[in-house]
């Protein structure tokens, strides 16, 4: 890849630039950039619609009182209140989302260190069949779920792992680790060779060559790896609701007691309480994601390079 | 456990170098230490959990049941009842369709996506979250929400584009549409993520030098940035594909695999919970796990070859 | 060395990550302490302020030494009893009373999971409805004490239809005229594929004189020419207009939806249907309908295909006899019976509530259906007959596959569970 000939200064002095190729163009003739306009507000305006109507659906039904208003294919109809979120947090539905914060950033956590190491060992270090490693690593991760689940409870059950926050966030890192390794393994191997060997001239280690100058311009595809393995975690439901199928107080995850909301009577369908809680749940998953997403795409601009 | 590892390459080293040195070179050996130093904890952990299900998995296919109770060793029979099965069959074609055709989407989608986050202009952020929130949302109550979207009862998507009472999930196709259509909705915006990470790894001057050549949009689109991009896309094609390939949740709340979109991890699911048999259970999971492995090597192969094998070859 | 001790240093680092979040407080992991008797049954009314929990408080009034206490499963039949599987499939001792499914006790006591309850069956079969009865029985042994039942009526627009009708065929001409001259759907049931499609279908068989096996289920009775009827009669039904649009997505809720908005002017659905519609006050349909047992193919007569829990004792239970007490006294208690049907969504198993209670209207029509009401076959093989009945029978309600052929493949799936 031609990316590899740059220098470290070329590539500081130019990268912003992957922004700056459009701002160059969109001076460049007036008529044709009102066009431009004109089709990127259309864009737009579809890429709106098509990821926030159904959202836009979910707030108004969260909204909703009773039942012919829940069910009622016309949004707007009324009567509207807060009801459905004072059901969700009676269900001390802060504590799921306790446990599902502390699981969910524990397997971050664990994903991004243990799996970085190996990411970089395989882009970077010489290893004996590499692609039969990665072949192995892939393997882990795609055995159907639902056969892992009986022997993995009697085993779970045997060493006192049913309903822990250690008993979910373990097999969670462990299935999210492929993913985590094949993201930063193409990240690691993005990077130019020449600006590790740059370090170790200066006297480096290999490993300080890798968390000093390496793991710094590999951000983007760390904190793209960490949205990806916290939302993964954040949304599992099978062994969490196998793990951990009831009690909040202890580990029972969000999707898991969302799924377990019930109506006032058999056979009820808790749609109202369901979409409030859903609503709850996105709303801090959005600020999660946004924080860590601007850290992807200023990354490489305010990144190192330094080292 | 890394301290055993450690040492043990370290001795490695003593018999090549002769001496002990003081501190380790940069040499291949103490790289290749360190590089196995470094895989351990990921495969050990891996292992470590999934390695035994799978082995007991495999080892309970091989046994024949009747409900729960063990009859005895049956051989490869669960396998060939499950060739011989029609619905294995349906399973596994729908599965392979939902498979080609919400990749495929998804990723058309997704590349789009990734390029309007990449972009700065004004209401980004608004942009940026609104991609983000289809994907956030926990696919269970994804799909619930979706069919009642879709269903005729009570007729979200009908009312909205007087449709009348066109029934979405109780006819042949159409189902099988609409469980593509809410995966591509909840999925594309992990493609998108990881593309728009891709994007950061491109150098603004490959750009400028695209310009300057007078190439369009479309041909920097074409000839710059896709084959630049080409790992990033490799490893969301590879994940979105093992994915969809073990798909569970959304045609099981959306049609409960009616009309054709019964997906193998249903029939999987059916033979371990719903109507225990645990060896043909297990039989349908390898057989499943065989496949599906089968198509992530070709990605593998062709990633490894970009990754792995130029680099370290290079030295 | 220094090298490996920075390695040494991220790998620590690590483990304590991993060391500091530890789930909080792992008091209560639900083995019964001392008496108590942990009950694991689902749904809705097993929510605080459900009739469950009530049921429970009255009991622990009385036996302080051996409380109840509820583990909550989750709301649908096949995850309660997936929960209940991975916990006695362990052979664990964390449920002692288990709140089994009409349809599993066959399956319950081949795996020995449950405590045979002979040696109470007296009181327990004086006291239960037949029907009810017959559901928690299996291999002519009682394996679970019945608890609440459920049957299917007729809901419809008194507003709209004179006489509810006496046959089905009458039901889908009514279906067909209400719907074209008031712009409504006709008939909504649980029409769906799962396992209140085969629920619906079993109504139409039996009405139409079919059986599925003789009294000890030694042999098939399955009939090809009812059945095929009545699989033709809903094929018919999708056809022609007099089941409303989207039947065959239909399960209990988006039923009930419908006649509730006043979509439908006739709707088979279980009893709590009656206590939503007239307790809302915007509803087209509150103060304009009424239930009535469903018809048949002959006009005589009601069948109704029986749903409902009944409590089972955990083989693994190391409460035992206070659990069996408990699941005797639920079962043949009048306060705790008749709390079910006034508190409660899920109908009581004890006969004698039903003439205390014959001025509520649900009750009255219950009384009048129960004992003709008939539970699915409590074979250990139910979940795969039902499978498979839903695997050739829906398809050929909905014009996909051949009616005859359909029924065929029903019978030799069945004759092969009697071998």
């Amino acid at each position: 890849m031609s990316a590899e000939q740059n220098s470290p200064e070329q590539r500081r002095r130019k990268h912003p630039g992957s922004l700056a190729w459009l701002r160059s163009e969109q001076g460049a003739v007036r008529t044709r950039s009102v066009g431009r306009t004109v089709v990127k507000v259309v864009g737009l305006a579809a890429v709106l619609f098509w990821c926030l109507f159904p959202f836009f659906w979910l707030i108004m039904t969260s909204l909703k009182q009773g039942d012919r208003a829940l069910n009622s294919p016309d949004i707007f109809q009324g009567p509207f209140g807060l009801g459905n979120y004072e059901n969700v947090f009676d269900q001390n539905f802060h504590l799921n989302l306790r446990n599902s914060l502390a699981i969910a950033g524990m397997t971050t956590i664990i994903c991004i260190i243990i799996g970085s190491l190996a990411g970089y060992a395989l882009a970077r270090l010489p290893l004996k069949r590499k692609i039969l490693l990665l072949s192995g690593v892939l393997a882990v991760s795609l055995f159907p779920p639902v056969a892992l689940v009986p022997p993995l409870y009697e085993v779970w059950r045997t060493v006192g792992l049913l309903n822990t926050w250690e008993g979910l966030y373990l097999p969670y890192t462990a299935f999210t680790l492929p993913l985590t390794i094949f993201i930063l393994t193409t990240f690691y191997a993005s990077i130019p060779k020449d600006l590790e060997d740059a370090a170790r001239v200066d006297g480096a280690t290999p490993f300080q060559a890798f968390y000093k100058v390496v793991f710094p311009l590999a951000a983007p595809g760390v904190f793209a790896a960490a949205i990806i393995i916290f939302v993964t975690a954040w949304n599992e439901f099978l062994l969490a609701n196998t793990f951990a199928p009831r009690n909040p107080e202890v580990a029972q995850t969000v999707p898991v007691a969302i799924a377990a909301f019930t109506g006032q009577v058999e056979f009820q369908r808790p749609i109202g309480t369901i979409t409030a809680a859903c609503v709850v749940v996105v709303i801090p998953m959005i600020i999660v994601a946004l924080v860590f997403q601007r850290r992807i795409v200023a990354g490489l601009t305010s990144g190192g390079l330094k080292g | 456990m890394a301290d055993h590892r450690a040492t043990a390459d370290d001795d490695g080293g003593i018999l090549v170098n002769g001496d002990k040195p003081p501190r380790p070179k940069r040499g291949g050996l103490s790289e290749r230490a360190l590089g196995r130093l470094f895989v351990a904890p990921s495969i050990l952990l891996m292992a470590a959990v999934a390695l035994f299900p799978v082995i007991y998995a495999f080892v309970l296919s091989l046994y024949d049941y009747t409900r729960r109770q063990r009859e005895g060793f049956g051989g490869l029979q669960n396998y060939a009842d499950a060739f011989a099965d029609d619905r294995f069959w349906g399973a596994l074609w729908f599965t392979l369709l939902f498979t080609v055709a919400s990749v495929a989407a998804e990723f058309l989608i997704g590349l789009g996506f990734a390029l309007i986050m990449n972009q700065a202009f004004r209401g980004r952020g608004l942009t940026r979250a609104a991609i983000l929130i289809p994907w956030v949302i926990p696919t269970v109550i994804a799909a619930q929400m979706w069919f009642f979207m879709f269903n005729v009862t009570p007729g979200f998507i009908n009312t909205v584009f007087g449709l009348g009472n066109f029934n979405w999930l109780g006819q042949e196709g159409w189902a099988t549409f609409a469980v593509i259509f809410a995966d591509v909705w909840k999925t594309s915006p992990f493609v998108a993520l990881l593309l728009l990470a891709g994007l950061q790894t491109i150098p603004g001057d490959m750009y400028e030098s695209g310009v300057v050549d007078g190439a369009g949009p479309f041909q920097r689109l074409w000839y710059i940035t896709l084959p630049l991009l080409r790992p990033a896309i490799l490893v969301a094609l590879l994940f979105r594909t093992v994915e969809a390939l073990r798909v569970y949740d959304l045609p099981q709340v959306m049609t409960g695999g009616a009309f054709d979109t019964e997906s193998l991890s249903i029939l999987v699911q059916q033979y371990v919970v719903r109507t225990p048999d645990p060896g043909y259970g297990a039989a349908l999971s390898t057989i499943s796990f065989v496949v599906i492995l089968g198509i992530g090597m070709i990605f593998v192969s062709l990633l490894g070859r970009e990754l792995v094998l130029e680099r370290t070859t290079e030295r | 060395m220094r090298r490996d001790g920075r390695a040494y240093v991220a790998a620590a680092g690590a483990l304590v990550l991993v060391g500091v979040a530890c789930t909080p407080g792992d008091d209560d992991n639900g083995d019964g302490e001392g008496g108590e008797i942990v009950w694991a049954i689902g749904g809705a009314e097993a929510q605080p302020g459900g009739v469950h929990q009530s049921v429970a408080e009255l009991w622990n009034d009385e036996n302080p030494d051996n409380p109840v206490r509820i583990e909550q499963l989750p709301e649908e039949a096949d995850q309660q009893r997936e929960q209940q599987a991975l916990e006695l499939q362990a052979e664990g001792s964390n449920f002692d009373v288990l709140g089994v499914d009409v349809i599993w006790t066959g399956e319950y006591s081949e795996n020995e999971w449950v405590e045979s309850l002979e040696d109470v069956r007296g009181e327990i079969e004086e006291a239960s409805i037949p029907g009810a009865f017959e559901s928690a029985t299996w291999g002519g042994e009682l394996w679970a004490a019945p608890y609440n039942t459920n049957a299917g009526f007729l809901y419809y627009r008194t507003d709209l239809v004179d006489q509810p009708p006496d046959t089905w065929e009458a039901l889908c001409d009514q279906a067909v005229e209400v719907s074209q001259s008031e712009d409504i759907g006709g008939f909504l049931g649980q029409g769906a594929r799962y396992e209140g499609f085969v629920v619906n279908w079993l109504e139409y068989y039996w009405s139409a004189g079919g059986e599925l096996y003789n009294e000890d289920q030694t042999e098939v009775l399955f009939d090809t020419e009812i059945a095929a009827q009545a699989t033709e009669f809903m094929a018919d039904a999708m056809e022609n207009g007099c089941y409303a649009p989207g039947f065959n997505t239909a399960r209990e809720e988006e039923g009930r939806n419908e006649f509730q908005q006043g979509n439908v002017a006739f709707l088979r659905n279980w009893p709590y249907v009656y206590s939503q519609v007239a307790g809302d006050d915007g509803s087209p349909a509150n103060g304009n309908f009424d239930i009535a047992p469903l018809p048949t193919f002959t006009g005589q007569g009601t069948v109704s295909a029986l749903g409902g829990f009944n409590n089972a004792v955990s083989a693994f239970s190391d409460n035992t006899e206070a659990a069996k007490d408990f699941v005797v006294w639920a079962a043949t208690n009048e306060e705790a019976q008749t709390m079910l049907a006034t508190e409660g969504s899920v109908p009581p198993t004890l006969e004698s509530v039903y003439e205390e209670l014959s001025d509520d209207p649900v009750m009255q029509v219950l009384g009048e259906i129960l004992p003709d009401a008939r539970p699915r076959p409590p074979a250990p093989e139910w979940n795969q007959i039902s499978v498979e009945m839903q695997q050739s029978l829906f398809p050929a309600v909905n014009g996909d596959a051949d009616v005859q052929s359909a029924v065929e493949s029903v019978r030799s799936y069945l004759e092969g569970t009697v071998q």
